[in-house]
């Protein structure tokens, strides 16, 4: 099986390990080193996420192999000995310099950047590989013009990359604040920030693309609006809006032509096409990101420690301001005290009694906490069924607004009461209290959503009423709206108050402490609602631009005002990638269900948008492939339509494929683990074995020492020392022997 | 491209370009922050590889590094000679491991060379205590930052020696996942 090939490759590439790790004093710069190259098959560079070929890091493995043979033989002469020229360095320089020759020039750049070597060193190590390369290739002058081709293409590319990037950094927005941010208050409420500009980007592209391909045509053909506008249709979304591009009813379903020699353009394939092109641009950046974060923040649960280390070594160095310092300081010395504490209290356990009270107060809490969500669905649900009479009732036109609130108020209040649980609740590690509190909001909001979602397409969709998908889009609009405005009550009146009241009594409460987790699934809330409803409303993207735009500069001022920085350690990558499965799992994919749904089931309106008219939003397409394949320039899209996209076959056969791929790469990731855990094991031997022989030696040496001092008996006494010495030997040798067999039993487990 | 500058030749701004992390534009940026830092001292041409070096004190009042607790360690460091005084190579060089697009490992071998204060090569109990000191301002006594020395040792030491190597810290550091984010100096 390809599994025990893997295996067997990286057993024989590890033997090497003991013989290296071995000698007697490495200095600091000879061993950049093997475990972590191992490692590095693991954790690649977090910037080559188009790199997965393991040939590639089997190839970045040796280089850092023999690497550190040079730098162990380098560095054995003399520590400042970089600039001597020894016939010995000459050696090892040429040895470095012959493996980086054959490397193709990104990667031979990509390997001197990562060399742990100053800017000179590395400025000599480039002219000299540089001056052997021109050398080479003068006498191999039939290099094939092919791979001088791709030479000057990689050399373009990487050029055109470059200054790309520095357009990039050029346009990034809010570079400086992010510093000021990060400087203040750390790591990990930045990452929130980073979140909130990351969503940002979506909708940008969003809405550039819902504007180029279907607004900008829709303006060409206008029609008139005969509504009257009045100020309230920016909080109802209803009124002289429902004309206008803002909603799908607005749309055309004509195709679109200017003139006889204009190209045709069809709206109901432009419609269709925008949605799908968009969400799959999301989907795979979604993706790419979840894996890139998942790769690089992904530990082994079984080393998890809830060790003191991290907090030593993880100093954040982005803290830059005075008193953000000293208070980090602060709460690192008492972060460090509870730690020692803890260890102190780890031992004592708990009796029967207090794990079964505690088992209790989890039962009654989930209970609880589940209870809240349904009712709150089941309100939301029932004022929905009972909105439409009770709006023929009520004529006031803001009445519409009811129902939004209603769920701003659940969306506020609820997230709160979860929090109060902590009260009954103990938990061993804040992680868990963390993500249970997250999983609990989460399965809150998305069943608002949820229902929402089967409200619309289920009751609204098929009352018969006209232009169904414009009152959805409103709907949503609505729902935006609100909370956009509550957020902002809670950010300048809300916090603003509770830090009013925290002054006044200076001793119980202080300074309030951003709540990371809360705002992030606010903002997971408020995206799944934009990407639902771009397609009833295509202007949405458009909408929360300028909310998301607003939101940060309110955080951004409410945060330096009003908050203190975190005192407890919040583990800001892992918690980025919870959240980012988060916005994908239930989130995006819930969206690609509800539009699946409204798509392949739902009739649209008979007298508005652009699929007036249609059995189904779907038969556009089926109209489209059907136009298409009376053309003869035309056939292969009818041919791949109706084999690839259209068969069950294709499906069965590509989704087997993926799982047999699926598989073998957690039967190799198993692999790995179990390597891991071997390897492990070998370094704590070794460094039993070295404390052994350390001690044999002293123990020599000492006897030497007594053996000279003294006088004829010397001889005597060295043969009766010797054979237990002897034995001694031998029962090392034998435990050496012992050790070494139980390590290669493993392998077979 | 435009390349309007003249501090550097393009061979040397190539050089830097591939030696570091860094596009021009933020290699310029960066050297105009040197320039800042000790405008009579450092030339605004560079064609002929002037030799200056700017002293530490004038490296640690810059904003960045003025309230870190290992301004110190890092800009000896990085320094030619382990005193702290950096020419313009040092300076960036030790921008660009600081920075973002740094891999790990080579995060994780300035971090150890950071913290082992007496640059033995190790990362023994004498060089904890410092560093547990510097980071908590002298808000522990001194048996409980014995004990939290021990704890490390027992914790990271994988051999078992009674000091860190770099393989045990590069070790540990696999199990922070926040490192990398951490170990970061915005410029």
């Amino acid at each position: 099986m390809l599994s025990d090939d893997q295996l067997n490759e990286i057993i024989v590439e590890a033997e090497n390990v003991p013989s290296r790790v071995v000698p007697e004093k490495t200095p600091v710069n000879s061993s950049f080193s093997m475990v972590s190259s191992i490692s590095d098959i693991d954790v690649t560079d977090s910037q080559s996420f188009g790199n997965p070929d393991d040939k590639k890091s089997k190839q970045l493995l040796r280089f850092s192999t023999s690497l550190n043979e040079s730098f162990l033989q380098t560095l054995h002469r003399s520590p400042g000995s970089v600039g001597i020229d020894t016939s010995h360095e000459n050696i090892q320089g040429q040895k470095l310099i012959a493996s980086l020759i054959p490397m193709t020039s990104r990667d031979r750049i990509k390997a001197i950047r990562n060399q742990p070597r100053t800017m000179e060193e590395k400025r000599n190590l480039k002219k000299m590989v540089d001056k052997e390369k021109s050398k080479q290739s003068h006498r191999i002058l039939e290099l094939n013009c092919c791979a001088q081709c791709l030479n000057s293409i990689s050399r373009a590319y990487r050029r055109s990359k470059n200054s790309l990037s520095e357009l990039l950094t050029y346009i990034s927005l809010w570079q400086k604040t992010f510093k000021v941010i990060g400087g203040k208050f750390g790591t990990s409420v930045l990452s929130y920030f980073n979140f909130l500009r990351w969503l940002l980007k979506f909708n940008i592209f969003s809405f550039i693309v819902t504007f180029s391909f279907i607004i900008i045509p829709q303006f060409t053909v206008p029609e008139k609006n005969t509504l009257q506008f009045t100020g309230l249709e920016f909080f109802t979304g209803a009124g002289y809006f429902q004309d206008t591009v803002m909603y799908y009813g607005f749309y055309t379903n004509s195709t679109v032509q200017h003139g006889s020699s204009g190209a045709p353009y069809n709206m109901q394939l432009a419609y269709i096409f925008t949605t799908g092109a968009y969400l799959i641009v999301c989907f795979f950046s979604l993706l790419f990101s979840m894996a890139r974060n998942f790769r690089n923040n992904f530990i082994n649960p079984h080393i998890y420690s809830r060790g003191i280390t991290k907090l030593i070594f993880c100093w954040d160095f982005t803290i830059t301001h005075e008193r953000a310092v000293k208070l980090k300081q602060k709460n690192l010395s008492t972060e460090i005290r509870e730690n020692l504490s803890e260890i102190r209290q780890e031992n004592v356990k708990l009796t029967l009694n207090q794990q079964l009270i505690h088992v209790l107060a989890h039962l009654a809490a989930w209970v609880v906490s589940t209870g809240v969500a349904i009712a709150c669905c089941v309100a939301v649900y029932y004022l929905a069924e009972n909105n439409s009479e009770f709006l023929k009732n009520h004529q006031n036109p803001g009445a519409v607004l009811l129902l939004p609130f209603l769920v701003s108020c659940i969306n506020l209040a609820t997230p709160r009461l979860y929090s109060l649980f902590r009260l009954v609740e103990r938990y061993e590690t804040p992680r868990r209290e963390v993500y249970i509190l997250l999983i609990r909001n989460i399965f809150l909001k998305i069943s608002i959503i949820g229902i929402l979602c089967y409200y619309w397409l289920n009751i609204v969709a098929q009352a018969g009423e006209e232009c169904w998908e414009t009152l959805i889009g409103q709907e949503i609009y609505r729902l935006l709206l609100m909370d956009f405005v509550f957020s902002l009550a809670d950010s300048l009146l809300g916090e603003f108050l509770r830090r009013l009241i925290g002054m006044q009594f200076p001793t119980s409460l202080g300074l309030q402490e951003f709540d990371i987790a809360r705002n992030v699934l606010e903002l997971i809330y408020a995206q799944t609602l934009v990407w639902i409803g771009t397609f009833f409303c295509p202007l949405l993207p458009f909408i929360q631009m300028i909310t998301l735009f607003i939101m940060f500069y309110v955080k951004n001022i409410s945060l330096m005002m009003n908050f203190q920085p975190p005192s407890k350690a919040w583990r800001a990558s892992q918690m980025m990638t919870f959240f980012i499965f988060l916005l994908f799992f239930p989130s995006f994919t819930g969206v690609l269900c509800t539009l699946a749904i409204t798509i392949w089931r739902l009739k649209p309106s008979a007298d508005c948008g652009p699929f007036r008219g249609l059995p189904f939003f779907i038969h556009s397409i089926y109209s489209w492939i059907d136009t298409l394949s009376k053309r003869s320039g035309y056939l292969w899209v009818v041919w791949i339509y109706q084999n690839l996209i259209g068969s069950v076959h294709f499906f069965f056969i590509l989704t087997l494929i993926v799982l047999i791929i699926t598989y073998l790469y957690w039967q190799i990731t198993e692999g790995r683990k179990i390597m891991i855990r071997l390897l492990h094991e070998q370094i704590i031997n070794e460094g039993k074995d070295k404390m052994f022989l350390i001690e044999k030696l002293a123990k020599l040496q000492d006897m030497e020492k007594r053996a000279n001092t003294s006088s004829f008996s010397m001889e005597r006494r060295d043969v009766e020392q010797t054979s237990p010495l002897h034995v001694r030997e031998h029962n090392a040798a034998h435990d050496l022997r012992f050790r070494r067999s139980v390590q290669e039993e493993n392998p077979k487990v | 491209m435009g390349n309007k500058q003249t501090v550097f030749t393009h061979e040397q701004l190539e050089a830097y370009q591939d030696c570091t992390f860094f596009t021009r534009k933020e290699i310029m940026r960066l050297f105009y922050r040197y320039q800042d830092l000790a405008p009579q001292l450092v030339p605004l041409d560079y064609t002929s590889c002037p030799d200056v070096k700017v002293p530490y004190e004038l490296i640690g009042s810059m904003p960045e590094l003025k309230d870190n607790p290992f301004r110190q360690r890092i800009a000896q460091v990085f320094s030619d000679d382990g005193d702290g005084h950096m020419t313009l190579d040092n300076f960036l060089d030790m921008f660009s491991v600081m920075s973002e697009m740094a891999p790990r490992d080579l995060k994780a071998y300035y971090a150890f060379k950071i913290y082992d204060f007496n640059d033995d090569g190790y990362i023994c109990a004498w060089d904890l205590e410092q560093t547990v000191t510097k980071l908590t301002r002298g808000e522990l006594s001194a048996e409980e930052v014995s004990l939290v020395c021990e704890k490390v040792l027992g914790e990271a030491d994988g051999d078992h020696d009674g000091r860190l190597s770099l393989e045990d810290f590069q070790n540990m550091i696999l199990r922070a996942p926040d490192f990398l984010s951490t170990f970061h100096i915005r410029i």
